[in-house]
Parts: C-alpha cells; sequence; structure tokens
C-alpha cells in the first residue's frame, strides 16, 4: 500500500501556510497533529466542543491537497449496510433470472446431475462479487485511486458497536467482506474522526487515533481567524466584537457560541453596517451568538458589565 | 531516550493515563519524525499520541514538564560534561586533594590534621567544593538507583530514603568531620556545614521531585479505594472533588457494564434485502421475513433523594451520585424533597456539580415530610410510570412522625415495573424512633442499607441486572 506524496505536508510549517492559504487558521498543535497523522498514517480524532472548527480541519484539508472528501455523518442506528456496504440485491434477483433463462443452454448435452453440477462448478460464482456491490463512504475511501480525506463526523452519535466496524479500518485501511475477501486500500485515505464528547468513545478506538483536542482559540487567534474569514470587516470591531464573544465565553450559558457563532455574527454586523457595537446592536443581534432562550435572558441582563 | 520514554510512560500510567503497548510505539514513531529540538512540538506531538482524553491531556502537561524538567535541569543540558566529570572522579580518587577554590579556612584547617584531610579527601567533597553540579547530580542519581529510590511509596518514606541516600554518598565523613570541627570550635565549621546543607538539600529535592512522580499517582489510587469504602458521613469536605472523580467513574462502569446487557431485539421494519437474497435460494419465492433488529427503549430510571437535615452529610453525595448517572446514563429523572418535592434533572444537567447540588439543598433543603413529597411526587411523575420503569428512593424514611401517606408508595409500587428503597441507617435502626422503614419497605421491590460509595455501587449493579 501506498501513500502519496504531498508536499503541502512536509513539515509543520508548511502546513500551517498552507491551511492558511486556504482560510483556515490552525494552531502549531493542530498542525502538529496533521504532520503525524499524514506521516505515521494514523487517523485523527479531534475532539472540542461544537463549532471550533473540527469538520473544517477536514475540508481544509481535502481542498488543500485536492483529494476527494468523503464524508460519513454518524447517527444512532448507523450500520455497516449504510456505513460499508451493501449488496444490490434487485440486480441480484435479476441475475438468478437470467441465470435460470440461461440454464439450459449451459447444461445442453450434460450427462446426469453429477456432471451438471460439475459443469456449473466451473462458471465463476458472480453472485456475491464486486459487480453485485454497492459501496458505501468507508468503501469508497478505500478504493479511490488518488487517494481521499474521510471524514467521519460526530463518532460519538453512532451506536457502540459501530466503532468496532470501524476498527479494522482504522489500523490496517481495509475492510472484510465475509463473500469477498479482504479489501484493501489502494492508497490509503488520510482519515479524520470528529467527536463531541456526547459520549466516552471506546479505547480500542482512541488506541489507533491520534487525538487532537482543539479547544476555544484565545482572542488573538480567534481575530485572525474572523479577519482570514469575513476580511471586510473593520479591525476595531473585529477586536471588540471577538473581545465580547470571549466574555460570553466566561458566562455559565447552555451552549456557548463558538468560532462559527463569531464568523455569523461578524458576518451579520457587516451587514447591518455597524462600526461600533453598542447595547442596542448586541441585542439586536444576540440570536446569532446565542440559540437558546434562557442563555439570551442571562447574556441581556450581563449586557452591561459586558460591553463596558 | 527509549527507556527515558518508557520510564516516562510509567510515570505517566501511575498517574492514571491509559497508554498501550501500541500507543508507547507510537511515540516512538513520534519522537523520529519531530526529534528534540524543540520541546513544545514535542511535547504537542507526544500527547496527541499518548494522552486521549481532556483530563488526561492535563496530567499529561504536568507530568511532562515535572519529568523533563529535572532532566534538563540537572543531566539534559549537561549530558557532555557528564561523562567528562565521571571520568575527573575516577581519576581523582587516588590523588591528593588541591583546593583552588579560596577555601582557606578548611583548606587551613586541612593542612593542620592529616586526620581531617584524609576523612575530606573524597570526590564527593570535591564536588561540593567545585560546586560542580553535574557530578553532584549524577551521583545523587546514582546513590537514589542503588538505594531503590524509585520504590518509594508513602510520603512519610521520604527522610528514610533521604538518609539512605546521604549515607550512599558518603556524607557520613563529612558529618563526622563537622562534629569533630564543632568539637575543636573551629573558625572553618560554618563553611562545612555550608557544604554538608547544600548536599542534603540536593538530595531532599531529589527525593521530593521522586516521590512526585512516583509515589504520588499510586496513593492516588489507594486513597480512592479507602475513600470508596469510608462511610459517607465520615468522608471530609476536603476529599470531596475526589469523591465525585470517584462517582463518575462508577457511574461510567456501570452504564458501559449495562448498556449492552439492556439491549433488547424486538421485530421492527422488514430487513427487505435480506429477505428478498435468502429468497433467492428458492427461486425468488419469500418464504421466510427477516426484520431489521431495532433496539428497545433503555429503561427509564428515577431517583428520588432526601436532602433534609437528618441525612444533610449522606445526601450531598447521593446527589453527586445521580449526578454522575445523570451524565451517563440518558434516561435518568431527579428529584429532590425534604418537606416538599420537586424535579431537579433541569438543574444537573445544566449546572457544574457543586452549582448544582448547592441549588438543590438550597431549594428543597428543610425539615423531613415523606407524605407530602411523596403526593408531589405522584403529581408530578405517577403517570409517567410503567412497567419499565425503576424508582429509586434514597432515604432515611424517618417522617418526624408525620402521616407517611402509604396509599401512594402503593400506587407507585403498583405502576412502577421496580421500586428500591437505598436507606444509609443500618438495618437494626429500621423501625426505631420515627423511622417509617418497615411500612415502606412493604411497597419496594428492594431494600438495603447504603452508606458507603462500593454498597451504593454494588446495589446498582444489582439493580441494572434485574432489568
Amino acid at each position: 500500500m501506498k501513500t502519496l506524496d504531498f508536499p503541502q505536508l512536509e513539515s509543520i510549517p508548511a502546513i500551517q501556510q498552507g491551511f492558511e492559504s486556504q482560510g483556515y487558521i490552525c494552531t502549531r498543535e493542530i498542525a502538529t497533529a496533521v504532520f503525524l497523522g499524514f506521516q505515521l498514517r494514523k487517523p485523527i480524532l479531534v475532539e472540542g466542543p461544537a463549532g471550533v472548527g473540527k469538520t473544517e480541519l477536514a475540508k481544509t484539508a481535502a481542498m488543500l491537497l485536492t483529494a476527494p472528501l468523503i464524508r460519513m455523518q454518524c447517527y444512532e442506528g448507523l450500520d455497516e449496510a449504510k456505513a460499508l456496504y451493501e449488496w444490490k440485491y434487485g440486480k441480484q434477483l435479476l441475475y438468478t433470472q437470467v441465470l435460470k433463462e440461461k440454464l439450459g443452454d449451459l447444461l445442453h448435452g450434460a450427462k446426469g446431475l453429477a456432471e451438471s453440477v460439475e459443469r456449473l462448478h466451473q462458471f465463476g460464482d458472480i453472485f456475491y462479487s464486486e459487480d453485485f456491490l454497492e459501496p458505501r463512504p468507508l468503501l469508497q475511501a478505500l478504493r479511490q485511486d488518488q487517494g481521499a480525506i474521510l471524514l467521519i463526523d460526530e463518532v460519538d452519535k453512532a451506536d457502540y458497536e459501530f466503532e468496532s466496524l470501524l476498527l479494522e479500518l482504522l489500523s490496517d485501511y481495509q475492510v472484510s467482506i465475509p463473500e469477498i475477501g479482504t479489501v484493501k486500500a489502494k492508497i490509503s485515505p488520510m482519515v479524520f474522526l470528529t467527536s463531541n464528547n456526547t459520549r466516552d468513545l471506546s479505547d480500542a478506538l482512541k488506541r489507533r487515533c491520534l487525538h487532537l483536542y482543539i479547544p476555544y482559540p484565545s482572542t488573538e487567534l480567534e481575530e485572525r481567524i474572523v479577519n482570514s474569514r469575513v476580511p471586510e470587516i473593520d479591525a476595531s470591531l473585529r477586536h471588540q466584537l471577538v473581545a465580547f464573544v470571549h466574555s460570553l465565553r466566561q458566562l455559565e450559558l447552555r451552549k456557548t457560541p463558538a468560532i462559527s457563532e463569531t464568523i455569523d455574527w461578524a458576518r451579520s454586523l457587516l451587514l447591518l453596517h455597524a462600526d461600533h457595537l453598542d447595547e442596542e446592536l448586541i441585542r439586536g443581534t444576540l440570536n446569532v451568538l446565542l440559540k437558546f432562550q434562557d442563555d439570551i435572558e442571562a447574556a441581556e441582563a450581563e449586557l452591561h458589565s459586558l460591553v463596558g | 531516550m527509549q527507556s527515558k520514554l518508557v520510564s516516562f510512560i510509567n510515570v505517566l500510567r501511575s498517574h492514571e493515563v491509559r497508554i498501550s503497548t501500541a500507543e508507547t510505539l507510537d511515540a516512538l514513531s513520534v519522537i523520529d519524525l519531530l526529534g528534540y529540538r524543540d520541546r513544545d512540538i514535542l511535547r504537542d506531538g507526544l500527547s496527541q499520541a499518548l494522552a486521549k482524553t481532556p483530563a488526561e491531556k492535563l496530567t499529561f502537561v504536568r507530568c511532562f514538564d515535572q519529568f523533563f524538567q529535572f532532566d534538563t535541569g540537572a543531566a539534559d543540558s549537561s549530558r557532555k560534561p557528564l561523562s567528562h566529570t565521571d571520568e575527573d572522579a575516577e581519576s581523582s580518587r587516588g590523588e591528593p586533594l588541591e583546593t583552588e577554590r579560596p577555601s582557606l579556612d578548611l583548606a587551613g584547617e586541612m593542612a593542620a590534621d592529616p586526620s581531617l584531610r584524609s576523612q575530606l579527601e573524597t570526590p564527593l567533597m570535591q564536588m561540593l567544593q567545585a560546586d560542580d553540579r553535574d557530578g553532584l547530580a549524577l551521583s545523587i542519581a546514582r546513590a537514589a538507583s542503588r538505594s531503590g529510590l524509585s520504590g518509594i511509596q508513602m510520603f512519610t518514606q521520604k527522610g528514610q530514603f533521604t538518609r539512605k541516600i546521604l549515607d550512599e554518598m558518603g556524607e557520613a565523613m563529612i558529618r563526622d568531620a563537622v562534629l569533630d570541627l564543632e568539637r575543636r570550635q573551629s573558625l572553618a565549621l560554618p563553611e562545612l556545614q555550608g557544604y554538608r546543607d547544600r548536599l542534603r538539600e540536593l538530595v531532599r529535592d531529589h527525593v521530593e521531585r521522586e516521590y512526585l512522580l512516583q509515589a504520588h499517582g499510586r496513593n492516588r489510587r489507594f486513597m480512592d479505594e479507602v475513600l470508596s469504602k469510608a462511610k459517607l458521613n465520615n468522608i471530609e469536605y476536603h476529599y470531596q472533588h475526589q469523591v465525585y472523580e470517584l462517582v463518575r467513574k462508577m457511574a461510567r462502569k456501570l452504564a458501559t457494564r449495562h448498556s449492552r446487557r439492556r439491549r433488547v431485539y424486538r421485530r421492527g421494519q422488514l430487513h427487505m434485502g435480506k429477505t428478498i437474497r435468502r429468497g433467492i435460494s428458492q427461486d425468488g419465492v419469500i418464504s421466510k421475513l427477516y426484520w431489521k433488529s431495532v433496539k428497545k427503549d433503555r429503561p427509564q430510571v428515577l431517583a428520588i433523594c432526601d436532602v433534609s437535615g437528618s441525612v444533610a452529610a449522606y445526601a450531598k453525595f447521593l446527589l453527586m451520585f445521580l449526578y454522575g448517572v445523570q451524565d451517563v446514563l440518558p434516561r435518568v429523572r431527579s428529584f429532590a424533597f425534604s418537606s416538599h418535592l420537586g424535579e431537579v434533572s433541569g438543574w444537573f444537567n445544566q449546572h457544574p456539580v457543586e452549582k448544582a447540588v448547592e441549588l438543590v439543598n438550597f431549594h428543597y433543603g428543610g425539615s423531613t415530610d415523606y407524605g407530602n413529597s411523596l403526593l408531589d411526587f405522584a403529581k408530578l411523575a405517577l403517570d409517567d410510570l410503567h412497567s419499565r420503569t425503576t424508582v429509586i428512593m434514597l432515604g432515611d424514611a424517618r417522617n418526624n412522625h408525620g402521616d407517611p401517606r402509604l396509599e401512594v408508595m402503593q400506587s407507585i409500587y403498583q405502576r412502577a415495573g421496580k421500586v428500591i428503597w437505598l436507606n444509609p441507617e443500618p438495618r437494626n435502626l429500621w423501625g426505631s424512633g420515627d423511622s417509617e422503614m418497615p411500612r415502606y419497605q412493604r411497597c419496594c421491590h428492594y431494600a438495603a442499607q447504603c452508606n458507603s460509595l462500593q454498597q451504593l455501587e454494588r446495589v446498582v449493579d444489582q439493580l441494572l441486572c434485574y432489568n
């Protein structure tokens, strides 16, 4: 099995630069993880609060490497028929119908049952073969000729059993299909798993991955992120709004605003042609940042001290 | 470096970071890739390969700093001179001592007294006089490994090990010389004492560091064991945080142990693919149906906790346990009461544990009225009870001689799949004074004494087994 060479991933500073050119500002820690994941051919398990750019990391990696991004969104009840492969049973049914019609021709001249069976055996068994295989995201990722970025999103949402399904894929980049055998990756894909930590993932899964924790960014970093995503916004307003979001994160809220919300807010402020933050403006746009009525009320009560 | 990494991993393991052999190998290849040049990058990389939860990451950073700080401070920065001094020490062992430092008093004293001179003419003394940190660190490390310091377990052993190491290093000579000079009231005494104190300090530091690295984690586990067996009302406030960690661990253990057993399959959606495919062997005639297996709802748990004054000491921990359980089991509803009752699940979901427990105590603390509280509970949740519901009561059943409202308890008993009463009081006190326990007990499927975390775990474990 080979890996592709990507000059973009040769060193940690190169990764940082490359990601930045795609509009993703990454810390040294993230770059280290990508570097190690690529060099060691290990999946990267990305954890952290919602909206800090976990999914975005994989997307940006795909853009940077111009590799296809294969995304698998996990949910409760996800099983191998939807994640790995399924048989095209409609086609299989047709095949048996066709086979039945052809059977007379094939067995023409055969004497006795034994000979017929023997002759039948000479034909390959294509009933369970690649032709009737419907690949799902995980198998698709293994079959890409040019390598791929595989994003297994919110793996904590899937059931516990699903994790076991992933183990073979994650450690050896292969899957075993009982009827066919083992399918190995042509070029091992780069795998990102994300988790919001709604439950603990199994040790077996964690052991196979590098573990990257992305926390909320520092003010400087967040300003840089806003700058790269919403470059039109005025520097002083940017500074103000990032500072405000940071002070919001200090409050005890049900859902703390994440980077994605900061960016959304910056965009909405831009649309409103705001040039500085004031209480009224914040009150009017708070619902962009906070998604629970309780939180909005809590923040409004503190608004005066937060702005001041 | 390999052995260094392995001992670092041992330290991490003793601090409850779970590291497998495969991860050790990963860490080695991480080091190969990243090199030692940038300490921060190395730390990031290793933490990604070794520590896999946020809590483990914190522990990792702490251990990394401690472990490798020692390294850079004492040995790393001076790797070259190390072997150097080693030879020096070897070669100078036989030669007469020439003190280059301006230690005139001591030197004069030594010149005058050959017996003192022979006492102090040791490599150790030389190193002290030359302030040779590397040499000292090396000989301390050697003496430490000879005296088995890595086996240190309790903080009470610190003094003992310090003494052992000093003896190994030959500090006895200096000690004797100090006594000698003292007797003679020599002017050189303070200087020699200074050397002795410096040496002792160095050794003490070394022992302290080693204790933190080796034994601290192990002691933590020991404490956990003690705490899980201690009676809840005896556990001091100080350990509360630790207990909460323990409770969480316990709750998670229970949840993982029972999440499988609770899975029941029933007939649900038809599995078309499988049904048709199986029919193919009968010429496409479907003769047997296959179903997609669907998970059955998990049983619901309703926990009611007495937070009145009489059980205040227990209540705090019981609430913590509820909080922990609610974190890991998805369908737990918690209620608290003393004179009246209310649902507290919302607080548990929204607030950190200390705040939630405080809120509950503030709103529902007071004197006990079981009858009234049961009525409240019936109003709130009686309609939600069904055969798969488990109701857990946590309380001492001391009702201040009020009306126990047994009929309400009776109706809960009839509706719920299981009613369990956990009482912190020992069984022989049930029924004494104002305790209504024997009467309530008749309306329970199971009643048990429960006043330590271990008992609590055992009871809940059994309880989930019955489901």
